[in-house]
C-alpha cells in the first residue's frame, strides 16, 4: 500500500517546499530558554562548583552506598512498574481495541477521570486502602486467607502498588492506538494459517503491538524514575527514591550541589533511554518502509 | 455415487431480525472451482466466512469429506483463505509469512524451506523472499497471499475477492495465474465475486447469489442461455426487458403477445404464469436480429437512437413502439448497419429459443 503512495507522490509534481515555521515557535523556544533550560544548567553547573569547583559530589554520591541503595531502589521499582502496567495495559488495550464503540468510551472516561484526579487526593485513598486497618487488609483477613495483616504500605510494595496504578493510563493509550490500527483480518487469515490463540498473540498481535509498547514502556519507566508524591507518601522514609532524595538535598539539608549531581545523573539516564527508543524507533521505521 | 467432497447443507444465517443467508445448498465436487457471483450484501461472502469458521450458522450443516466442520475452529480447519484486504503479516518477510503455516505446524525448517521455494516457484514470486509485504505492489501481496494459503497443501481454498483493490488489467492477469494454479495444485476453490467477467473467466460452475439465496448454479453457458430468473439474466450477460402478456402456457414454454398485439409463440418461461398476467420478455442484445423495415414488419418496430463504435462490435440503441429501450449488437462490418442512421426505422426479430419470458 505504501508503495503505491510513493508511486503516485513520486509521479506528481514537486512539491513546493514547506514555508519555515520556525518564527512562530520563537516565543515558545524564547520560553522555554528561559526558564527551563537557563534554570536546569545552573542547578547542573552548581553541582559541579559547590562547595567548590570539582567532582567531589559525584564521587560522593557513587561512593556512598546509602545513595547507592536509593538508586537501585528507583530503577528495580521503575522496571516492575513499568513490567506489571506492560503486563495488565496489554489486555486492556486490546479489550479496549475490539470491544464496541459505546462500551469503549466508557471505559476510556472512566481511565480519563482517573488520570484527571488530584494526584495527592488518589496516593491518599491507596495509603487508606493498603494501611494494616485497610480494606484490603480485612477483606484477605475476612476471606481466611491470611492472619496477620500483610504490610502493603511505607515500603516498596505500596509504592509499587500505587506507581502503578498511577501509569497505567500512559502505558493503554498509546498500545491502543497501536492495536486499533491491526486490521483483524490479518489474525483471521493467522486463524485460518492454523495459529493458536496463544501463537496468533505472540507471533503476531505482540510484535505488531510491539512500537505502542515500547513508547509506553519508556513513558512509564521515565515517569516512574523521577516520581516524588507516591513513593513520598506510601513508601515512608526508608524506602527513598531519586526524586525524594532531590527534594531533600535541596529543601532540607540546602545542599544545592548534591541535588545538582543527583538530578544530573537522572537527567543522563533519561536522555541514554531516550536515544535507545530513538534508535529502535528508527529501526522499526526502516523494517517496515 | 460417490459422496460429494464438500456438502454445504441449508444454511441460515441471521443477525437478529435482518437474515444474511437464507437455506443455502450446495454440493461441490473434488477440485472444482465454484465462484459465487452476487451483489454486495447478497450473502455470498458470510457463506465463504461460515466455511472459514469466522461465523457460526443459525442452522444447517457443512460437510466436508463427509466430516461436518461447524464444531472445528477455524484454526484446525485445515482451510487456506486469501482475503480481499492484504493480509500478509508486516512485520515478517515475504518468505516468512508463506513458512508461517507450516512453523506453526511445527514442521522441519528443511521442510519448510523447501515448501517456501515451492510455493514462490508456484506464484511466479522466486528471489522475493526477503522483501517486506509493503515493498511488493498489491498484485505482488495477493499472490504472496495465495502462496501462504497453499503452503499447508489445504483441501480446500477460500477466495473473498482477492482481486477487488486491483486495477483492471492487473486483475486480468492475476485471473490467469489463478486459473493455471487451480489447474496445476487441483485445490478445490471456492471464490467470490461481483465481478461476472470474473466469475465467467475462472469458474467450472458459478453460484448466482441474491438477497440471501442462492438463485441458480451452472455452468456459465448454462446461466447465459438458460437463466432461471430474471436476476440471473440481468447479472450474467447483457439483456433487455419489454413488458409482455401471457396468453397460455404449457410445458415450460409461453405464447405471449407484445403491447402491439402479435402473439409470440413457445418463448421458455420461468416463474408461474397465469393466463392473462403480465410478465417480461428477455431479449440479449447479440441475440437479436435487425432489419430496416421494407413493407411488411416481421418483427418488434423501433426506431434507432443510438449508433455506437465498440472496435469489435456496433451497438445499436433503439425505442420501440412502447417505449422501451432495446439494445443490439452486431459484429463491426454487418451489412444490416450499412448506411443506418439515427431516426431510422427498423424491425427486431429473434429465435424464440433465445428468449425468455419471467413472471
Amino acid at each position: 500500500m505504501s508503495s503505491q503512495i510513493r508511486a503516485s507522490t513520486a509521479s506528481a509534481p514537486v512539491r513546493p517546499a514547506r514555508p519555515s515555521g520556525l518564527r512562530w515557535t520563537l516565543p515558545a523556544l524564547a520560553f522555554v530558554m528561559l526558564f527551563f533550560v537557563v534554570p536546569v544548567a545552573a542547578l547542573l553547573l552548581r553541582s559541579i562548583t559547590e562547595p567548590a569547583f570539582g567532582l567531589q559530589n559525584y564521587v560522593a554520591l557513587l561512593g556512598s552506598s546509602t545513595y547507592l541503595k536509593i538508586f537501585v531502589n528507583t530503577f528495580l521499582v521503575s522496571a516492575v512498574v513499568t513490567v506489571i502496567s506492560l503486563t495488565i495495559g496489554f489486555p486492556v488495550a486490546w479489550a479496549l481495541a475490539i470491544m464496541p464503540g459505546r462500551l469503549a468510551s466508557v471505559i476510556f472516561a472512566i481511565l480519563l477521570l482517573s488520570m484527571w484526579t488530584n494526584l495527592l487526593a488518589r496516593t491518599y485513598a491507596w495509603m487508606v486502602l493498603l494501611q494494616r486497618t485497610g480494606l484490603i487488609n480485612k477483606m484477605l483477613i475476612g476471606m481466611g486467607l491470611i492472619d496477620q495483616p500483610l504490610p502493603l504500605v511505607n515500603n516498596l510494595v505500596g509504592v509499587t502498588i500505587g506507581m502503578t496504578y498511577i501509569m497505567l493510563p500512559f502505558i493503554i493509550l498509546p498500545l491502543y492506538g497501536v492495536i486499533r490500527k491491526i486490521d483483524p483480518a490479518i489474525l483471521q487469515a493467522a486463524a485460518l494459517c492454523g495459529a493458536t490463540r496463544w501463537q496468533s498473540l505472540v507471533r503476531v498481535l505482540l510484535p505488531l503491538a510491539l512500537p505502542g509498547m515500547a513508547a509506553g514502556a519508556l513513558m512509564v519507566f521515565v515517569m516512574s524514575l523521577g516520581y516524588f508524591v507516591t513513593p513520598a507518601l506510601l513508601g515512608g522514609t526508608a524506602n527513598m527514591m531519586l526524586a525524594e532524595l532531590i527534594a531533600q538535598f535541596v529543601q532540607s539539608l540546602v545542599n544545592w550541589g548534591m541535588g545538582g549531581a543527583a538530578a544530573l545523573l537522572l537527567l543522563v539516564v533519561t536522555l541514554a533511554l531516550y536515544a535507545v527508543q530513538l534508535r529502535f524507533a528508527g529501526d522499526q521505521r526502516l523494517g517496515d518502509r | 455415487m460417490t459422496e460429494p467432497f464438500l456438502q454445504i447443507q441449508g444454511i441460515r444465517k441471521a443477525y437478529g431480525p435482518v437474515v444474511a443467508v437464507e437455506n443455502v445448498d450446495l454440493q461441490v465436487r473434488r477440485g472444482e472451482f465454484l465462484t459465487f457471483l452476487g451483489p454486495s450484501g447478497s450473502g455470498k461472502s458470510t457463506t465463504l466466512y461460515i466455511l472459514a469458521g469466522f461465523e457460526d450458522p443459525t442452522a444447517g450443516n457443512i460437510l466436508l469429506d463427509g466430516r461436518s466442520l461447524l464444531s472445528i475452529p477455524s484454526h484446525k480447519r485445515n482451510i487456506g483463505m486469501v482475503f480481499q484486504r492484504y493480509t500478509l503479516f508486516p512485520h515478517l518477510s515475504v518468505g516468512e509469512n508463506i513458512a508461517f503455516p507450516l512453523k506453526v505446524r511445527r514442521l522441519p525448517k528443511a521442510e519448510v524451506d523447501a515448501k517456501v521455494k515451492e510455493m514462490l516457484r508456484l506464484v511466479r514470486l522466486e528471489g522475493f523472499e526477503d522483501r517486506r509485504p509493503a515493498q511488493m505492489s498489491g498484485g505482488q501481496q495477493q499472490r504472496v497471499a495465495l502462496a501462504r494459503a497453499l503452503a499447508y497443501d489445504p483441501p480446500l481454498l477460500l477466495m473473498d475477492e482477492p482481486l477487488s483493490a486491483l486495477d483492471k488489467k492487473l486483475r486480468e492477469e492475476i485471473q490467469y495465474e489463478i486459473r493455471r494454479i487451480h489447474q496445476q495444485t487441483e485445490v478445490t476453490i471456492l471464490y467470490v465475486t461481483h465481478d461476472q467477467e470474473e466469475a465467467l473467466r475462472l469458474s467450472d460452475r458459478i453460484a448466482v447469489f441474491s438477497k440471501g439465496i442462492i438463485d441458480q448454479i451452472g455452468t456459465g453457458p448454462e446461466l447465459y442461455s438458460n437463466p432461471q430468473t430474471r436476476f440471473v439474466a440481468e447479472f450474467i450477460g447483457d439483456s433487455d426487458f419489454l413488458p409482455c402478456k401471457v396468453l397460455s402456457a404449457s410445458d415450460g414454454h409461453a405464447t405471449i403477445s407484445l403491447g402491439d398485439g402479435r402473439a409470440l409463440d413457445r418463448i421458455p418461461l420461468h416463474g408461474f404464469a397465469s393466463a392473462g398476467g403480465k410478465a417480461a420478455l428477455m431479449l440479449r442484445p447479440e441475440r437479436l436480429r435487425l432489419a430496416r423495415i421494407s413493407g411488411e414488419n416481421a418483427g418488434i418496430a423501433a426506431t434507432v437512437s443510438d449508433i455506437t463504435f465498440l472496435g469489435n462490435n456496433i451497438h445499436v440503441s433503439t425505442t420501440t413502439d412502447d417505449g422501451a429501450l432495446v439494445s443490439v449488437r452486431l459484429p463491426f462490418g454487418h451489412e444490416a448497419i450499412a448506411g443506418l442512421n439515427r431516426g431510422d426505422r427498423v424491425q427486431l426479430t429473434f429465435d424464440a429459443g433465445s428468449a425468455h419470458v419471467f413472471c
